[in-house]
């Protein structure tokens, strides 16, 4: 991406995080039943869509490179399981937040957190994955079946605690939302989501660069003589 | 066959299932020689068990909720053993790249080893239940054969994804550890699917009610199965 | 493609994300050839031979066995037969039980009489029923040579398979080694085991840091000889 390009992304990204900001403290109304704390639901159910989101890229990306074998798109399978995992975080600290003054408890094992963790747990596991691992390629290669299994896994996780947890729907199902309410939570998802694409290409820029210098430092000792190595 | 020696030629591929027996039969026979993963996990599960035992007070009604989740737990952690050993083995004396130079696909190997770790846990499974029948003074002859079934179910369903993720953690340090780590999050389907029929087929329910269940570990068996096929090649390739 | 080349690799390289193993190496062996492939530790011999074997797949260019590529064609791999320092067998079967298994896995037929001509073969015959485990050094890899040419491959690939062994256990396998060659095999032998390796050899190959150095005919030769001629390609 050229800088200017580059820099137009920047600046959309600070502004829709502004409008999103400001339309979540200031432009929604306060919530009749939840109060102030409802407002967290801006953060925290955005963030639970975009770390789907990341871990769908996780999944389409490692297909591709088991095809291609072309780096890019182990780079951006890397960016997006670690971008994944941040934002399952935020949804797994926001929930508790809001879930103590309005279920009365920090923790419930109903079906939407329950898979969120188990997620949660699995893209970390991926990340031990690549850091355990002993020769690049290959690591890189058992990530990506890694990506691919996780993914299918996350439909049949949630359909098992549906049916283990029926009468546990804490989280509100259908909300019918006041429509300031509504526009501010397509704002906080667009803002969101132009962030998550913003870290994925810096994060990818970073990796490639990253590896390329890997790559260079390895060219060079090669060239050095036996004896200065 | 007739590669003869005064003529590069190309021999056949060995037939998919024949190649997959093959590979099965040579793990039970080894098994069959040494009783150790056997016996290992026959040995934890009834450990585990007992180690619930103190940590529940278990009795009563309290036994039907928790007897189903402490017999599955235990036998997920037993399965983590088997699965260790299933390339273990084929670590030592490099065993493993005896079985990828030969004329086989690489589906076949793990279809081979897959069986082995159903059976093996099928196995540990039947053993278990007396015990656990005994300890918590439960009469099991009701339950026999809806028990028999989700055991088939959970067995299947463990190998099929136990064996795929044992072939990856054997390539990287700390494989102890990390098969725990990517096993655990990725089952969590099977033993909350497995737990639920269990309790209920305890509580004597209609088959109908657990059907869901088993659905789910219809399905889980099916796609991790046909999946772990595809993608076990990328796995040992080095 | 020549009908007469048992093996070919084109243009083959091969990385592993932190190491470059190998880099642009070309050779072409016809049958009946043996091959000595030297090289220092970490040259690429062992990775040259895992693709050969198909065990391995090239980052770039193409790996050819019988004109077909063994890393992507099972049917290739049965042309190939593998003997390396570890032995590949089974401690806790029989030897007999070992080759069973390799005589199922390659779908061989008429398997126990093979395996009876194997065993007697490599002298093992009384022991077949006994546990691998028991066996010593030597006898393990008598073992591991019957079970890596019992599906008779018409491409030997030999990984220091001198380490650990006796004299007198090497004198045997180098025997085994020129019986194999005096029935038209094509082999590669990587070793260090020079004494040895330079009765058997007729081309003589040295690997430098993942590229071929050396590649020509080996005439015959003292060991010194050829022992200089490698210290001169080790660069």
């Amino acid at each position: 991406m050229s800088s200017r390009l580059s820099g137009l992304f920047a600046g959309l990204v600070f502004l829709s995080m502004g409008l999103a900001l400001y339309m979540v403290f200031i432009y929604a109304p306060t919530e009749a039943q939840m109060g102030v704390v409802q407002r967290i639901f801006y953060f925290h159910v955005p963030s639970a869509m975009t770390s789907f989101l990341a871990f769908f890229i996780v999944f389409i990306t490692s297909i591709q490179y088991l095809r291609t074998r072309q780096e890019k798109w182990d780079q951006l399978a890397l960016s997006a399981a670690e971008l994944g995992v941040v934002f399952s975080l935020i949804v797994l600290i926001t929930g508790p937040i809001w879930a103590k003054p309005i279920w009365g408890a920090w923790w419930r094992w109903e079906p939407r957190l329950t898979s969120m963790l188990i997620m949660f747990t699995m893209y970390v596991a991926y990340l031990m994955v690549r850091a355990y691992g002993t020769r690049p390629l290959q690591t890189r290669r058992l990530a990506a079946v890694l990506g691919i299994v996780g993914f299918v896994n996350v439909p049949l996780v949630h359909f098992s605690i549906e049916l283990w947890t029926p009468e546990q729907q804490l989280h509100p199902q259908q909300v019918s939302l006041d429509p300031h309410m509504a526009y501010t939570k397509y704002a906080s998802n667009l803002a969101l989501f132009c962030f998550f694409f913003y870290l994925l290409h810096w994060r990818c820029q970073l990796e490639k660069g990253s590896r390329l210098l890997a790559q260079l430092r390895r060219q060079a000792e090669a060239l050095l003589p036996e004896e200065k190595r | 066959m007739s590669s003869t020696l005064d003529r590069p030629a190309l021999g056949e591929e060995r037939g998919f299932w024949g190649a997959a027996m093959a590979v099965l039969r040579k793990d039970l026979l080894a098994e069959w020689h040494t009783r150790e993963r056997l016996s290992t996990m026959v040995f934890f599960v009834l450990l585990t068990l007992l180690v619930f035992n103190f940590s529940f007070e278990l009795g009563g009604a309290a036994l039907h909720q928790i007897g189903p989740g402490v017999l599955w737990s235990a036998f997920v952690f037993a399965s983590l053993f088997g699965l260790h050993h299933t390339f273990a083995a084929e670590q030592e004396n490099n065993c493993l790249d005896a079985l990828l130079a030969a004329p086989v696909s690489r589906g076949a190997v793990y279809l081979g080893k897959m069986a082995g770790n159903l059976l093996f846990l099928l196995v540990v499974e039947l053993l278990a239940l007396p015990f656990f029948a005994l300890f918590f003074n439960l009469s099991l002859e009701a339950y026999l054969l809806p028990l028999l079934g989700v055991f088939a179910l959970g067995a299947g369903c463990l190998s099929a994804v136990g064996t795929l993720f044992a072939a990856l953690c054997s390539n990287l340090r700390l494989r102890e550890l990390l098969l725990p780590l990517l096993l655990l999050p990725m089952v969590a389907p099977v033993i909350i699917s497995c737990v639920g029929t269990t309790a209920m087929i305890f509580q004597e329910r209609n088959p109908e009610e657990y059907f869901p269940y088993l659905r789910i570990l219809g399905v889980y068996w099916v796609l991790f199965s046909a999946l772990s096929l595809i993608l076990f090649d990328h796995v040992v390739e080095e | 493609m020549n009908p007469d080349e048992v093996l070919c690799l084109e243009q083959v390289e091969k990385d592993f994300g932190n190491f470059t193993a190998l880099a642009q190496v070309n050779l072409r062996v016809s049958r009946g050839t043996f091959v000595l492939l030297l090289g220092a530790n970490g040259a690429g011999k062992s990775t040259l031979l895992r693709l050969l074997a198909g065990l391995s797949k090239p980052t770039r260019g193409r790996v050819l066995v019988a004109g077909a590529e063994p890393n992507y064609t099972p049917a290739a791999r049965s042309a190939v037969g593998l003997l390396s320092h570890s032995t590949l067998l089974y401690d806790d079967l029989s030897a007999r039980e070992n080759l069973r298994f390799t005589a199922r896995l390659y779908g061989l037929a008429a398997p126990e009489k093979r395996i009876d001509q194997a065993l007697d073969a490599a002298g093992l015959g009384e022991r077949q029923h006994h546990r691998v485990r028991t066996f010593s050094r030597g006898m393990k890899q008598r073992l591991a040579l019957a079970r890596a040419t019992l599906h008779r491959p018409s491409l030997l690939l030999f990984d220091e398979p001198y380490t650990g062994l006796d004299q007198r256990a090497s004198a045997a396998l180098s025997q085994q080694l020129i019986q194999l060659k005096e029935r038209g095999s094509t082999s590669v032998l990587v070793t260090h085991n020079l004494e040895e390796a330079v009765h058997l050899a007729d081309r003589l190959v040295i690997l430098r840091r993942g590229r071929v150095g050396y590649d020509a005919p080996w005439s015959g030769g003292s060991t010194a000889e050829l022992g200089s001629l490698y210290e001169q390609h080790l660069g």
